[in-house]
């Protein structure tokens, strides 16, 4: 895609940090001359209700992206459960124990 | 009970201003020179007006009329707004100047009132800091950019300087409430806060390649003389409230 | 709707489009999927949805225009400011809504050139001439109300950049239209020379709200496609029925009286009757021929232009 002379700047996208302690968030672009003025003009386009403590601006021909059609290469082919906390099922070899350990004490 | 009257003086001078520059600005929504610009300035113009707003209040809790009225019914000979404010937007590289040297102006004005003897005011003045840092920062930013490029960007800013800065020193224009004022702590004197303004004003200036004119003030605002651009602009500002003072609007 | 989405011209929308494409990116949508900006998508999409969104961002920077014309004669402080907000709002959406359409590959320096020439359109009722504060308190209420029925309805379409959009002018519209029934309700309860002013402009603005939502949709094989790909999500008078459902009652309880002696509601249908609308009028308007088009546009363009050589400036690499 051919893009004409455009006098309309560069593109920024914009990152917003709501609170310490939270993540920045992608809320948008802003086209500017220059980092600076990207911090400045995004501060109003997109802070000036948000609650804000923080903004980052990037360029946008800075940033790397993954292909949608390689959407696949994030699912999982095979059962991956063994990294998940939700994948060990321990209560059950307990109680077995527990169990175990009573009928050998009437025993 | 104490005698309100250099306070109030200083009170209009600061709620004058701001109104009227607040209502410079808002007349730049919608015309900008790029989207986010225009954004940009609309935000700067709200910041203004409420802080005018605050400002006719403490008059108000002086006994002084609603800031309603205070704002859009007196006439151009009872506001005390230097006429830097008044004048109109010109171009985009006028009003960038006029903004930051009324930006840079605040700035100093508020840091010195943080500590007014008027409790009230002094509030008020740590309060507005947040919003007129970023007015700072914009103006900066803005002066920096437009200088920097050179070519008719350069000469535009230059020629917006020549004009606008005998007007900025207006801002700084001492008043028979002077003497009163300082020896009261309310506010220092202007001669100071007009040292502290160039501090501040040269570097940016000479970042952008611009240098200042010698040029003599531009008094008579703070007497209630103003140019014809003020009663003009009133007329605008006041139209519809003064089609009927007693409605609600 | 903020232009009109052609139909005319395009014979075939999906002549020469890969069908194992068109397959997988219809049953994308289908599945409730957002389309994003790097996805395969056939032209007629692209174009529909480029149309539509560059016409919904010019009528928010035309908009400003009748409202903004009274920032400087606002009322009080409290008027002035919210004014000034909603304006900014505006000038805001045409921002994020220029963004939206870029992804799609027209830059927004094109776009806004388009729409200075006056090639591209965009809402009829910016065509209007706003003469009274009451005229913005209306529009600041109806047509608001107008565009965010639009704007819930288009949120629900399938382009992902569009609705993220959406969403937040969505927000932002909901205090443009208490502010502006607030506007209107302030000026209903008030004296007599404000009533009458109000149902003055009301008068005068009712033929252009009921364009609004644009003229009755014609059925054909391609409006089925949009449906389909949900770039047209609900009929134009499904939108205007839903309209007139929600304010007319709140209009009539103001005590305001509609300029349509046929406008009621059907019991039996649940459906509003109303004198048709002069389609003609909005033909001529919505081509150049209104009663500010002109000089709304060449305001536009002199800012445009005035502000040239602030964007050349900037232009250059640091």
């Amino acid at each position: 895609m051919t893009t004409p002379a455009d006098t309309q700047w560069e593109l920024y996208e914009v990152f917003h940090q709501k609170a310490r302690g939270e993540h920045h968030v992608h809320v948008g672009a802003v086209h500017a001359s220059s980092p600076a003025m990207a911090l400045v003009l995004a501060k109003e386009q997109y802070a000036r209700r948000l609650a804000c403590v923080n903004l980052w601006v990037v360029r946008a021909r800075d940033i790397t992206a993954s292909d949608y059609a390689d959407a696949d290469m994030f699912e999982h082919a095979t059962d991956k459960s063994y990294r998940e906390a939700f994948g060990y099922r321990v209560v059950k070899k307990v109680r077995g124990i527990e169990a175990r350990g009573e009928h050998e004490a009437e025993s | 009970m104490e005698d309100t009257t250099a306070l109030k003086t200083l009170l209009f001078q600061l709620a004058d201003d701001e109104l009227i520059i607040g209502h410079r600005d808002a007349e730049w929504t919608g015309h900008g020179p790029i989207l986010e610009a225009d954004i940009a300035f609309s935000s700067m113009a709200q910041d203004e007006l409420g802080h005018a707003q605050v400002y006719y209040g403490l008059l108000h809790d002086l006994g002084e009329t609603e800031p309603d009225r205070l704002a859009f019914l007196r006439a151009a000979a009872d506001f005390r707004c230097a006429h830097l404010v008044e004048l109109p937007n010109g171009d985009w590289a006028f009003s960038s100047v006029r903004q930051f040297l009324y930006d840079a102006a605040e700035t100093v004005r508020l840091a010195a009132l943080a500590g007014s003897s008027f409790a009230p005011l002094a509030q008020a003045a740590r309060k507005f800091a947040g919003e007129e840092k970023y007015h700072l920062l914009h103006g900066r930013t803005w002066m920096q950019q437009l200088g920097q490029a050179g070519g008719e960007s350069r000469v535009r800013l230059q020629a917006a300087l020549d004009q606008a800065y005998p007007y900025a020193l207006g801002l700084f224009e001492p008043t028979d409430a002077e003497a009163a004022l300082a020896a009261r702590g309310l506010k220092p004197p202007e001669a100071e806060l007009q040292g502290h303004w160039e501090a501040l004003t040269r570097p940016v200036l000479a970042e952008a390649g611009l240098t200042p004119p010698k040029a003599a003030p531009v008094y008579g605002g703070r007497r209630g003389q103003h140019t014809p651009h003020l009663a003009a602009l009133l007329a605008d500002m006041q139209l519809v409230f003064r089609s009927d003072p007693e409605a609600s609007w | 709707m903020y232009g009109t989405t052609t139909f005319t011209h395009v014979t075939d929308p999906l002549a020469g489009e890969d069908p194992a494409k068109l397959a997988e990116f219809e049953a994308r949508i289908g599945r409730g999927e957002k389309i994003e900006p790097q996805d395969w998508m056939p032209r007629e999409y692209r174009r529909q949805l480029i149309r539509m969104i560059e016409q919904h961002a010019h009528s928010e920077i035309m908009g400003a225009l009748p409202e903004g014309k009274w920032i400087p004669h606002a009322p009080g402080f409290r008027r002035k400011l919210a004014l000034v907000a909603k304006v900014q709002d505006e000038v805001g959406h045409a921002q994020l809504l220029y963004r939206a359409a870029e992804t799609l590959g027209k830059s927004r320096e094109q776009m806004i050139d388009d729409l200075l020439s006056g090639k591209s359109k965009y809402s009829n009722v910016f065509n209007y001439p706003t003469p009274t504060w009451a005229d913005t308190a209306v529009i600041a209420w109806l047509i608001d109300a107008g565009a965010i029925i639009n704007q819930n309805t288009n949120a629900q379409g399938s382009y992902g950049p569009y609705c993220r959009a959406l969403k937040r002018i969505c927000y932002e519209e909901s205090f443009h239209l208490k502010y502006g029934y607030d506007s209107v309700v302030t000026l209903a309860a008030g004296t007599a020379r404000q009533r009458a002013m109000l149902q003055d402009a009301l008068n005068r603005w009712w033929r252009p709200i009921m364009h609004f939502h644009g003229p009755p949709d014609k059925v054909s094989a391609h409006t089925e496609i949009l449906m389909r790909w949900k770039v047209k999500i609900k009929s134009n008078d499904a939108m205007r029925q839903e309209f007139l459902d929600q304010y007319v009652p709140k209009i009539w309880a103001l005590g305001l009286s509609v300029p349509d002696p046929a406008l009621r509601k059907d019991p039996a249908t649940g459906l509003w009757e109303y004198s048709d609308p002069d389609w003609d009028e909005f033909k001529r308007v919505i081509n150049g021929d209104g009663p500010c088009n002109r000089e709304r546009l060449a305001v536009r363009r002199l800012a445009h232009e005035d502000g040239a050589w602030v964007r050349a400036a900037l232009s250059r690499p640091a």
